[in-house]
């Protein structure tokens, strides 16, 4: 019981971890991006169809599209992201604005794409791409303890790629000169270019590095949730990252903790509905507790936290 | 002398950037040529796939009843299509003004179909499901749908002013929660075992007459067409002549040097939220209580997003939002038509609209290249908009 809140909050919480330190990359250059849902929406799309693709071709073994669909994620949510760029940082758009159109624009691209590919390609009248169900590891030695066992018990393969990329992108984004530009870009991105580095290009890879994160967020919900891709994978994710990052205040170690905090409150909830036997239209009710959850902590976090100073400004070499 | 051939290439483009230029019309202007860039962009889709774009785009336009089809079932003709599509346009209109005065304060409300839903829920449950006369039900329909759409949307604002919360993130959460939570109620009281949706409501609470006989023509009437159309008049009146809107408009283009002149941002926040939500409540009671006569538990609709692109088409001004609610309904109430005779998938519309969103979101950008050249020339003509750059203080 108590364990298989653990599994399940761990395989809700490092995804959305992974998202959400997608923002903080973006936010922390001084783009605001309210299009985590679009871009993980693409990424979990090009996961997908990667995976069907490569399905056809080695059918016999699909733990190698397994893999691939995540790097396939990556690039696509990467590749999305740029549109993001290009209206903010390009063509000056309100960066509020650009996120919300391309959430609306990767709905309707994916929907279409996925429906289209399947008729045209994979002979299917769907719009899901379905994947094959995801490994689930458990390390027999500590799996008897009890609270360290639900920690190594049905691991998904994707939460050990998530912990990786957590780590990568802590060193990537505090302990590099290329990090130190890029908090450097959120917060003075004037003092940046008087480095006579370009405010713009490391802007735009910010961008994109959060495109790809969102993007292998979505595949692995797409993984854990429905083992398909299909307009579900649109169900808030992304929102509940930016919130995530908000509460931990834009820093990846307290993001972390409001990560897990949604994840166990999630899981919590449904295991409480199975464990008093409760008539299943209860679970909706269930559903609502992580958005509530984030509403309250809002509440409290919200006012005095710092954002980036220069989040959502469009920079501009003439200002002072 | 550089001059010369200079003058001579600017000629050549200079009657689309005079028309470009002319500030009262150009915010309709790059309107237009957003839906014809993105009329290009779909076209190239539609021969990629191998189909005809002009049969699709005729087709949809069937589809939608501004071109007569072929054929008709009986008792059906080019105004059943036509009133259907204004019984689809009437949500859409209260949605889109709902954004688009929101979006003068620097606000993206983007809880729409949240506070439809809520509105549309309250008035279902307390109006639709009693036996009140037309006469008492359908003024109360309204009353109910409005008040709990600005409660809900109210309580976003406070929210935003209060604790600095950013309410694309608040009413995102909101639309979820209220989801499932009448999802909750409608399938544990009020659902139809057969059609997995809520019970009917009754005919007397209807926004929308049905099977209404026009000649030999069977045709619907929404009722709340022209409410619609007057609500958008009215939020413009409050937009552009009154105290209230100026004060809207004031916070919307830079909070602080409102608060410096005196307005409260709070209170302009709080009672902007209240409009735009009364506004989406209507949208909600118009579409469950109208378009609509059941609501499918576990569902938003669609209305609530595609008005965002309605307003940021008309660049959140309510009377342009009408016109861009004709065209963007329009495309979605004709796909169903289309998909089943041009043999292309629904969603080419969706995809449609998406990219004209794309397009006007660049809007901004192509004002200011248009601009930039003009700026020397007479700076009196370039006036700012206030809404078409909300100031947005971060998350």
């Amino acid at each position: 019981m108590l364990n298989q809140v653990i599994i399940d909050g761990l395989a809700f919480a490092l995804p959305l971890l992974v998202i959400a330190i997608g923002g903080i990359f973006s936010e922390h250059s001084g783009v605001t991006n309210l299009a985590l849902e679009g871009l993980l929406g693409f990424g979990a799309f090009s996961g997908g169809l990667c995976f069907t693709i490569l399905v056809q071709f080695i059918p016999f073994d699909s733990a190698v599209a397994f893999y691939v669909s995540f790097i396939a994620a990556a690039l696509g949510g990467a590749t999305f992201s740029l549109i993001h760029a290009l209206l903010c940082i390009r063509l000056q758009a309100n960066q509020v604005i650009s996120g919300v159109v391309i959430n609306i624009a990767a709905m309707a691209l994916t929907g279409f794409l996925t429906a289209q590919l399947n008729q045209s390609f994979f002979s299917g009248s769907s719009n899901k791409f379905f994947l094959s169900t995801a490994p689930r590891y458990t390390l027999d030695l500590l799996s008897g303890l009890p609270i360290l066992g639900g920690l190594v018990t049905n691991v998904y393969p994707f939460e050990i790629i998530a912990l990786l990329l957590v780590v990568i992108c802590w060193f990537l984004l505090y302990r590099t000169r290329f990090g130190l530009h890029l908090r450097a870009c959120g917060d003075n991105p004037q003092s940046v270019d008087a480095a006579g580095l370009s405010v713009a290009r490391i802007r735009l890879v910010a961008v994109m590095i959060s495109g790809g994160l969102a993007g292998v967020g979505g595949i692995c919900f797409a993984y854990s949730i429905s083992t398909n891709v299909s307009p579900a994978i649109y169900f808030g994710a992304g929102f509940l990252a930016i919130a995530a990052l908000i509460f931990g205040n834009w820093q990846i170690i307290p993001t972390l903790g409001a990560c897990l905090i949604f994840g166990l409150a999630r899981a919590a909830s449904f295991q409480l509905v199975l464990l008093l036997e409760m008539d299943s239209s209860i679970f909706d009710l269930a559903m609502i507790v992580p958005y509530v959850l984030v509403l309250v902590l809002l509440v409290f976090f919200s006012k005095n936290n710092r954002a980036p100073k220069a989040l959502g400004q469009v920079y501009d070499k003439g200002q002072s | 002398m550089n001059q010369a051939s200079s003058e001579t290439k600017s000629r050549s483009t200079n009657w689309l950037l005079r028309i470009l230029r002319y500030p009262r019309t150009q915010n309709l202007v790059i309107a237009i040529l957003a839906v014809l860039m993105a009329l290009v962009a779909i076209s190239l889709v539609i021969v990629i796939i191998g189909k005809n774009p002009l049969t699709v785009f005729v087709s949809l336009l069937r589809g939608s009843g501004w071109l007569p089809k072929p054929r008709y079932a009986s008792g059906r003709s080019m105004l059943t299509d036509f009133l259907g599509l204004l019984d689809a346009l009437t949500p859409m209109i209260f949605a889109a003004i709902a954004v688009a005065i929101a979006f003068k304060a620097g606000l993206f409300n983007i809880g729409i179909s949240g506070q439809m839903l809520t509105g549309g829920f309250l008035a279902t449950v307390l109006i639709g499901y009693s036996q009140l006369d037309a006469v008492l039900a359908k003024p109360l329909v309204l009353l109910v749908g409005a008040l709990s759409g600005a409660m809900l949307a109210l309580f976003v604002g406070w929210l935003k002013a209060n604790f600095n919360i950013h309410e694309v993130v608040s009413t995102i959460m909101l639309n979820y929660v209220v989801q499932y939570i009448v999802s909750f109620f409608i399938k544990g009281y009020f659902i139809e075992p057969v059609s997995r949706q809520s019970h009917t409501v009754s005919v007397a609470s209807r926004l929308t007459l049905v099977n209404v006989q026009i000649g030999a023509v069977e045709t619907r009437i929404p009722l709340c067409f022209l409410l619609a159309v007057g609500l958008a008049g009215v939020f413009y009146l409050i937009l552009a002549r009154t105290r209230l809107g100026y004060e809207i408009r004031a916070v919307g283009s830079n909070r602080q040097a409102a608060e410096y002149s005196g307005i409260s941002s709070r209170r302009t926040i709080m009672l902007t939220m209240a409009l735009s939500g009364a506004a989406a409540g209507l949208a909600g009671v118009t579409y469950y209580l109208g378009y609509y006569n059941s609501i499918m538990p576990g569902d938003l609709s669609s209305v609530g997003f595609d008005s965002i692109a309605v307003a940021l088409l008309a660049s959140a001004n309510p009377l342009a939002c009408v016109l861009s609610a004709m065209l963007i309904t329009s495309l979605s109430y004709g796909s169903n038509y289309m998909s089943s005779v041009a043999d292309v998938s629904e969603y080419i519309a969706s995809l449609l609209i998406g990219i004209v969103l794309l397009f006007s979101a660049c809007s901004g950008f192509l004002k200011y290249l248009v601009n930039r050249n003009n700026l020397a020339v007479d700076q009196s003509d370039d006036r700012e908009e206030p809404g078409s750059t909300p100031a947005t203080g971060g998350d």
